[in-house]
């Protein structure tokens, strides 16, 4: 009995030296991994990023003109089956179709389908190519230019066996709606990425000088941030999108707007550093560090944000469903990117349309994997909020 | 007496120096775009038939005082801004003040109606939230709370349009209804406005409450934890009177002070969902301004009177504190 017991000793002592012995980074994903919430919200996440990065793969068509189905404008999503009346099959199929137009359908399409003819669903069929590491800056003067060939491929997870599959529909121009979603995931990611970067460079720039001094200068830049804040965020937005020349190429119009997002967002983060500072630079390390001789910028960088990394990653993830939605608004309304470019807000702006509210609702499957994609973002940061709380623990 | 003069006068100041901080950012966008005013004058003029000239384009510059050097036109500017002239717009060629005048009152009117609804419900469900132990109660407020926020307005708008398409068969945009849309203010257009005007406050109260109920929520359970409400307890208080007197009372206080940024927020979405309402008296005459006509001048004078708003509620909030609380007097001349 005695021994048993002292087993269990043994063992509590060895999960207690586990705890205390753990990295930061340890101690946050074991709270994480107990909220159930946040992993589900991790896993969508992941999923969608994923599915964004390998989009070329994944889409069976290019999301762009060039791989439009001119037979299948405003088409209704094919859903792939594996049984109907006719009998089943272990390959998956979808119907073909004939498609009318007359004044008798007010010129809509009107698709008749022919269930005795099936396509059947075919894996890792040859496409459209594309390209992954594939670099091309063309800076000015010759000597800057640089060119990385990358990986071709041509390979895509699914297709039919005859015509196109579309298992979200197309849209007016025949376009696949499902490939479009897929590269818009991508366009949102890589905006919010690049707007947060610039927003947290700004941050910790700014709140950081702002903690760190302390005093007037202290003061001065609370005030500009105080100032930045009280300008209401997308007014200003559409004042600066507005300028953007009709001239610009649609990447041209991608990078400014992720960058007027970054110079935009900064004043929150900007806070939060600052307040993460003004507590952290009384302590006695910052103390010792500063009698060594160490100057201003490697106490900040060397002591003082290692102190708050964690913190400083939750915050980035908080930020970053916002700035998606800041994007999404300004493509919205029209002022943000353009249509070659394939971004959530672009695909938003078509559904407005009282026609495509009436008679074309898979319009709308992008706007909801736009609010789960939001959602996994917000319920993510949520978890990784409460899991990176130190004080979290002590009242449980 | 003589501590809250000061604490008034130094509040004030602050609130000046934003001000100009502001000015100067959106003066700075204004001239960022390409083309001045007298440019888009003389281009309006010459699709009129007459022919233009550098020479014109000179005199009309001269005549707008656009030739004189940046920081002047600035100050000039700011100056007539703070007395609530703007100017005349560069495309439509009218007073800018007279444009905007009854517009931007109506718009901040349905801001402040959007504010007041969403702390009307966040205040009493956050702090039963707060206070309750049911796990459903309490997943299914986050749930909602979260949905205000992936649900942008703009899409809820959306999705409700359509509804009412649908069923109705009415698409509930506008401020007015026809018959009153340029009659003068009487009880009956009242009415009409007030028949019309719950659509837009509920839409942009939505997330606005999502986001209020989480801090309630928040700042309630801080301070519900705290020994004073315990010992308010063992005295044997209880209930309601005591959530309202002890942590409530504490809870609250800061909701008053981050008012005018809950006002910025509803700000920002007002434009977009003006613009699916069609609401031509509210924001939408921003996107008008900006994106079909770069009107730099209306522009500008719509971000200031915004601004402007948000930066007198935070003054007129920081003293009803400072009324009401002699620490926040204390903590801001240090």
């Amino acid at each position: 009995m005695a021994e048993v017991k002292n087993i269990y000793k043994v063992q509590d002592q060895k999960l207690k030296e586990a705890y205390f012995t753990a990295g930061q980074g340890q101690l946050i994903w074991a709270r994480f991994k107990k909220q159930k919430s946040a992993m589900a919200g991790a896993f969508v996440l992941i999923l969608l990023i994923m599915s964004g990065i390998f989009a070329p793969f994944i889409t069976p068509y290019e999301p762009t003109i060039a791989g439009r189905n001119e037979t299948y404008l405003n088409g209704a999503p094919q859903i792939p089956k594996f049984c109907d009346e006719n009998g089943c099959s272990l390959r998956p199929f979808i119907y073909s179709f004939e498609r009318t137009r007359s004044l008798a359908t007010n010129f809509r399409w009107e698709t008749e389908i022919n269930r005795d003819k099936r396509r059947y669903v075919q894996f890792f069929v040859q496409g459209s190519e594309y390209k992954y590491f594939n670099f091309n800056v063309n800076l000015p003067g010759k000597a800057l230019d640089f060119r990385v060939p990358g990986l071709t491929f041509n390979i895509h997870l699914f297709g039919v066996n005859e015509g196109q599959i579309h298992i979200f529909g197309t849209d007016a121009t025949g376009k696949d709606i499902f490939s479009r979603t897929l590269f818009a995931i991508n366009t949102s990611l890589a905006v919010g990425t690049i707007g947060v970067l610039i927003a947290f460079v700004l941050a910790l720039a700014i709140g950081g000088m702002s903690g760190y001094y302390g005093g007037w200068i202290d003061s001065f830049l609370q005030m500009l941030t105080d100032a930045v804040r009280t300008i209401p965020a997308i007014p200003l937005f559409m004042a600066i999108a507005a300028f953007i020349p009709d001239t610009w190429s649609a990447e041209l119009r991608f990078f400014f707007i992720s960058i007027m997002l970054g110079f935009i967002g900064w004043p929150t983060l900007a806070r939060r550093v600052r307040t993460h500072l003004l507590t952290e630079r009384n302590q006695e390390y910052v103390l010792a560090a500063q009698l060594c001789g160490a100057s201003a910028g490697h106490v900040i960088r060397k002591h003082l944000l290692p102190s708050f990394t964690s913190y400083i990653i939750v915050d980035l993830i908080i930020t970053f469903p916002y700035m998606v939605l800041s994007e999404t608004a300004l493509s919205f309304i029209g002022l943000g990117l353009k249509d070659p470019v394939n971004s959530l807000g672009v695909m938003l702006q078509s559904v407005t349309n009282a026609d495509v509210m009436l008679n074309y609702q898979w319009y709308f499957i992008p706007v909801i994997v736009f609010i789960i994609l939001v959602l996994a973002f917000v319920f993510v940061g949520d978890g990784l909020r409460d899991a990176a709380d130190p004080y979290g623990d002590a009242s449980k | 007496m003589y501590k809250f003069a000061q604490f008034a006068l130094v509040r004030a100041t602050m609130a000046v120096f934003t001000m100009i901080v502001v000015s100067f950012i959106v003066f700075s966008l204004m001239e960022l775009v390409p083309g001045d005013c007298a440019e888009r004058y003389l281009a309006f003029k010459n699709t009129q038939g007459s022919a233009i000239s550098i020479a014109d384009i000179e005199n009309e510059r001269v005549r707008l005082g656009l030739d004189r050097p940046y920081m002047v036109r600035w100050g000039d500017w700011i100056v007539n801004a703070f007395r609530g002239e703007f100017g005349d717009s560069c495309i439509l060629r009218v007073d800018i003040s007279q444009l905007l005048g009854q517009k931007f009152w109506l718009s901040l009117g349905i801001t402040l109606s959007a504010l007041v609804l969403s702390y009307s419900i966040a205040i009493p469900v956050g702090i039963i939230s707060a206070t309750s132990n049911n796990p459903y109660l309490n997943n299914s407020l986050r749930l909602v709370s979260y949905l205000g926020l992936a649900l942008p307005n703009f899409l809820l708008a959306l999705m409700i349009m359509l509804f009412s398409t649908m069923v109705f068969g009415d698409t509930l945009t506008g401020l007015f209804s026809n018959e009153f849309r340029d009659a003068p203010w009487s009880f009956a257009r009242a009415m009409d406005f007030l028949s019309r005007a719950w659509l837009p406050v509920v839409i942009l109260g939505w997330s606005a409450t999502a986001f209020a109920i989480q801090t309630v929520r928040a700042l309630m359970s801080d301070e519900i934890g705290k020994l004073y409400v315990t010992a308010a307890r063992a005295r044997g208080v209880s209930g309601g009177r005591l959530l309202m007197r002890y942590p409530a009372k504490h809870a609250l206080t800061p909701i008053i002070n981050s008012l005018g940024f809950d006002l910025n927020r509803i700000f920002n979405e007002l434009p977009i969902v003006a613009l699916i309402l069609t609401l031509t008296e509210a924001g939408s005459l921003l996107i008008e301004a900006l994106a079909r006509s770069n009107d730099q001048q209306l522009a500008g004078a719509i971000i200031f009177m915004l601004t402007a708003s948000i930066v007198t509620i935070n003054f007129l909030t920081d003293i009803a504190l400072a009324l009401t609380d002699p620490r926040i007097r204390r903590s801001i001349i240090g």
